[in-house]
Protein backbone atom coordinates (compact mmCIF):
# COMPACT_ATOMS: atom_id res chain seq x y z
CA UNK A 1 0.00 0.00 0.00
CA UNK A 2 1.45 3.29 -1.12
CA UNK A 3 0.27 7.06 -0.32
CA UNK A 4 1.39 10.38 -0.10
CA UNK A 5 1.95 12.19 2.44
CA UNK A 6 2.56 15.55 4.07
CA UNK A 7 4.87 16.11 7.46
CA UNK A 8 8.19 15.43 6.01
CA UNK A 9 10.50 14.44 3.03
CA UNK A 10 8.53 16.12 0.05
CA UNK A 11 6.45 13.92 -2.42
CA UNK A 12 7.73 10.87 -0.84
CA UNK A 13 6.26 7.61 -1.69
CA UNK A 14 5.36 5.28 1.49
CA UNK A 15 4.67 2.00 1.85
CA UNK A 16 2.73 1.14 5.30
CA UNK A 17 4.21 -1.34 7.18
CA UNK A 18 1.45 -1.17 10.36
CA UNK A 19 -1.41 0.53 11.29
CA UNK A 20 -2.12 0.10 14.63
CA UNK A 21 -5.14 1.43 17.59
CA UNK A 22 -4.57 1.16 21.33
CA UNK A 23 -7.08 1.87 23.82
CA UNK A 24 -6.28 5.58 26.12
CA UNK A 25 -4.61 2.88 28.23
CA UNK A 26 -0.67 3.56 29.88
CA UNK A 27 -0.65 -0.18 29.73
CA UNK A 28 -1.56 -1.07 26.25
CA UNK A 29 1.62 1.22 24.90
CA UNK A 30 4.24 -1.43 25.45
CA UNK A 31 2.63 -3.79 23.27
CA UNK A 32 2.77 -1.08 20.25
CA UNK A 33 5.93 -0.34 21.27
CA UNK A 34 6.77 -3.82 21.27
CA UNK A 35 5.23 -3.93 17.15
CA UNK A 36 7.10 -1.54 16.49
CA UNK A 37 10.32 -2.87 17.51
CA UNK A 38 9.93 -6.35 16.30
CA UNK A 39 9.20 -4.67 12.50
CA UNK A 40 12.20 -2.55 12.71
CA UNK A 41 14.30 -5.52 13.59
CA UNK A 42 12.90 -7.65 10.97
CA UNK A 43 14.12 -5.08 8.38
CA UNK A 44 17.55 -5.17 10.41
CA UNK A 45 17.19 -1.92 11.34
CA UNK A 46 20.41 -1.44 13.63
CA UNK A 47 19.69 -1.47 17.83
CA UNK A 48 20.58 1.65 18.51
CA UNK A 49 18.15 2.99 16.07
CA UNK A 50 15.67 0.60 17.26
CA UNK A 51 15.96 2.02 20.38
CA UNK A 52 15.62 5.98 19.79
CA UNK A 53 12.46 4.82 17.69
CA UNK A 54 11.08 2.72 20.46
CA UNK A 55 11.61 5.33 23.24
CA UNK A 56 10.39 8.53 20.85
CA UNK A 57 7.55 6.11 20.14
CA UNK A 58 6.71 5.31 23.98
CA UNK A 59 6.61 9.39 24.26
CA UNK A 60 4.56 10.12 22.17
CA UNK A 61 2.29 7.47 22.99
CA UNK A 62 2.16 8.53 26.48
CA UNK A 63 1.64 12.36 25.59
CA UNK A 64 -1.78 10.77 23.37
CA UNK A 65 -2.80 8.93 25.86
CA UNK A 66 -2.74 11.80 29.27
CA UNK A 67 -3.01 14.63 26.85
CA UNK A 68 -4.72 13.43 23.85
CA UNK A 69 -7.27 11.39 25.45
CA UNK A 70 -6.82 12.25 29.33
CA UNK A 71 -6.35 8.59 29.95
CA UNK A 72 -10.01 7.60 29.11
CA UNK A 73 -9.51 4.58 27.90
CA UNK A 74 -12.92 4.06 25.68
CA UNK A 75 -11.04 6.78 23.36
CA UNK A 76 -8.55 5.13 20.75
CA UNK A 77 -4.80 5.85 19.76
CA UNK A 78 -3.50 5.02 16.20
CA UNK A 79 0.06 4.33 15.15
CA UNK A 80 1.31 4.17 12.15
CA UNK A 81 4.43 3.06 10.84
CA UNK A 82 6.09 3.44 7.52
CA UNK A 83 8.98 3.44 4.99
CA UNK A 84 10.05 5.08 1.93
CA UNK A 85 11.82 3.87 -0.83
CA UNK A 86 15.29 5.38 0.87
CA UNK A 87 14.52 3.58 4.05
CA UNK A 88 13.52 6.34 5.93
CA UNK A 89 11.22 5.41 8.23
CA UNK A 90 8.35 7.65 9.92
CA UNK A 91 6.01 6.83 12.83
CA UNK A 92 2.20 8.75 12.79
CA UNK A 93 0.93 8.63 15.92
CA UNK A 94 -2.85 10.40 16.14
CA UNK A 95 -5.13 11.13 19.11
CA UNK A 96 -8.63 12.65 18.97
CA UNK A 97 -7.74 15.45 21.68
CA UNK A 98 -7.81 19.06 20.58
CA UNK A 99 -4.32 19.41 20.28
CA UNK A 100 -1.15 21.86 21.70
CA UNK A 101 1.42 24.12 21.16
CA UNK A 102 4.59 22.42 20.66
CA UNK A 103 6.34 25.14 20.53
CA UNK A 104 5.66 26.47 23.91
CA UNK A 105 7.66 23.29 25.28
CA UNK A 106 9.58 24.39 27.84
CA UNK A 107 13.51 23.37 27.71
CA UNK A 108 14.19 20.90 30.39
CA UNK A 109 17.80 21.13 30.21
CA UNK A 110 17.33 24.73 31.98
CA UNK A 111 18.61 24.84 35.50
CA UNK A 112 15.55 25.75 37.06
CA UNK A 113 13.90 22.96 35.01
CA UNK A 114 16.18 19.91 35.69
CA UNK A 115 14.23 18.76 39.03
CA UNK A 116 10.97 19.14 37.41
CA UNK A 117 8.62 16.08 37.41
CA UNK A 118 7.19 16.38 33.85
CA UNK A 119 7.88 18.29 30.48
CA UNK A 120 10.77 16.05 29.02
CA UNK A 121 8.46 14.17 26.43
CA UNK A 122 8.46 16.76 23.05
CA UNK A 123 11.87 17.42 24.24
CA UNK A 124 13.13 13.63 24.04
CA UNK A 125 11.51 12.62 20.67
CA UNK A 126 13.03 15.91 18.67
CA UNK A 127 16.37 14.82 20.44
CA UNK A 128 15.97 11.11 19.14
CA UNK A 129 14.12 11.29 15.91
CA UNK A 130 15.98 13.26 12.88
CA UNK A 131 12.65 15.12 11.93
CA UNK A 132 9.19 15.71 13.67
CA UNK A 133 6.31 17.69 12.16
CA UNK A 134 2.86 18.19 14.16
CA UNK A 135 -0.21 18.19 12.55
CA UNK A 136 -3.66 18.94 13.12
CA UNK A 137 -3.22 21.31 15.63
CA UNK A 138 -0.77 19.38 17.58
CA UNK A 139 -2.66 16.08 18.28
CA UNK A 140 -0.55 13.99 15.31
CA UNK A 141 2.66 13.64 15.20
CA UNK A 142 4.98 12.51 12.44
CA UNK A 143 8.55 11.31 13.50
CA UNK A 144 10.73 10.41 10.97
CA UNK A 145 13.93 8.26 11.25
CA UNK A 146 16.23 8.23 8.63
CA UNK B 1 4.93 5.20 32.53
CA UNK B 2 2.68 2.91 33.45
CA UNK B 3 3.07 -0.35 36.41
CA UNK B 4 6.59 0.14 36.04
CA UNK B 5 6.49 3.85 37.42
CA UNK B 6 4.08 3.62 39.44
CA UNK B 7 5.79 0.67 41.38
CA UNK B 8 8.62 2.13 41.72
CA UNK B 9 6.92 5.55 42.97
CA UNK B 10 5.25 3.58 45.76
CA UNK B 11 8.39 1.59 46.52
CA UNK B 12 10.27 4.76 46.49
CA UNK B 13 7.43 6.52 49.06
CA UNK B 14 7.21 3.73 51.43
CA UNK B 15 11.08 3.71 51.81
CA UNK B 16 11.22 7.94 52.30
CA UNK B 17 7.89 7.44 54.51
CA UNK B 18 9.73 5.02 56.96
CA UNK B 19 12.85 6.99 57.05
CA UNK B 20 14.98 5.54 54.71
CA UNK B 21 16.65 8.52 52.33
CA UNK B 22 19.30 6.91 51.26
CA UNK B 23 17.96 5.08 48.63
CA UNK B 24 19.77 2.47 46.01
CA UNK B 25 18.20 2.03 42.70
CA UNK B 26 19.21 -1.21 40.70
CA UNK B 27 18.70 -0.71 36.84
CA UNK B 28 20.30 -3.56 35.61
CA UNK B 29 17.66 -4.88 34.34
CA UNK B 30 15.71 -1.58 33.40
CA UNK B 31 16.12 -1.84 29.07
CA UNK B 32 14.91 2.08 28.76
CA UNK B 33 14.35 4.95 31.03
CA UNK B 34 11.32 7.22 29.79
CA UNK B 35 10.46 10.31 30.63
CA UNK B 36 7.80 9.90 33.35
CA UNK B 37 10.49 7.82 35.12
CA UNK B 38 13.40 10.21 34.50
CA UNK B 39 10.50 12.74 36.39
CA UNK B 40 10.00 10.16 39.27
CA UNK B 41 14.00 9.99 39.49
CA UNK B 42 14.89 13.57 40.13
CA UNK B 43 12.01 14.58 42.11
CA UNK B 44 12.78 11.57 44.99
CA UNK B 45 16.11 12.75 44.12
CA UNK B 46 15.26 16.25 45.06
CA UNK B 47 13.27 14.97 47.87
CA UNK B 48 15.82 12.85 49.45
CA UNK B 49 18.53 15.33 49.23
CA UNK B 50 16.44 17.67 51.08
CA UNK B 51 15.86 15.15 54.08
CA UNK B 52 19.49 14.52 53.94
CA UNK B 53 19.49 11.31 51.87
CA UNK B 54 20.31 10.59 47.85
CA UNK B 55 19.28 8.40 45.34
CA UNK B 56 22.45 6.12 43.89
CA UNK B 57 22.08 4.06 40.47
CA UNK B 58 23.75 0.91 39.86
CA UNK B 59 24.25 -0.63 36.29
CA UNK B 60 22.13 1.51 34.10
CA UNK B 61 22.54 0.52 30.84
CA UNK B 62 23.76 2.69 27.96
CA UNK B 63 20.66 3.11 26.74
CA UNK B 64 19.34 4.82 30.30
CA UNK B 65 22.22 6.78 30.17
CA UNK B 66 22.13 8.18 26.57
CA UNK B 67 18.64 8.95 27.59
CA UNK B 68 19.48 10.38 30.84
CA UNK B 69 22.27 12.89 29.02
CA UNK B 70 19.66 13.87 26.71
CA UNK B 71 17.75 15.46 29.35
CA UNK B 72 20.22 17.02 31.16
CA UNK B 73 20.11 15.38 34.31
CA UNK B 74 22.82 12.41 33.92
CA UNK B 75 25.33 14.65 36.46
CA UNK B 76 22.72 15.04 39.49
CA UNK B 77 22.94 11.15 40.04
CA UNK B 78 26.07 9.53 41.35
CA UNK B 79 26.37 6.05 39.37
CA UNK B 80 28.12 2.86 40.80
CA UNK B 81 29.03 -0.61 38.90
CA UNK B 82 27.49 -2.63 42.03
CA UNK B 83 25.22 -2.52 44.78
CA UNK B 84 28.04 -2.99 47.84
CA UNK B 85 29.99 0.31 46.08
CA UNK B 86 26.43 2.32 46.13
CA UNK B 87 25.57 0.87 49.53
CA UNK B 88 29.63 2.40 51.09
CA UNK B 89 28.84 5.49 49.66
CA UNK B 90 26.39 6.45 51.92
CA UNK B 91 29.16 5.34 55.27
Amino acid sequence: MSAEFSGGPEHSALSELLDLSMPADAEAIGAVVDSISETLAQLEVPEQKRFEVALAVQEALANAVVHGCGNDRSKQVRCRLKSDPQGRIVIIVTDPGPGFSPDLQRDPKQSENLYADHGRGVYLIRQLMDEVHFERSGSEILMWKY
Amino acid sequence: MGPAVDGLRQAIQEAVGGGDTRIVLNLAEVPMIDSSGIGLLVRFLASTKQLGGNIKLVQPNKYAIQTLRLVGVLNLFEIFDNDDAAVDSFA
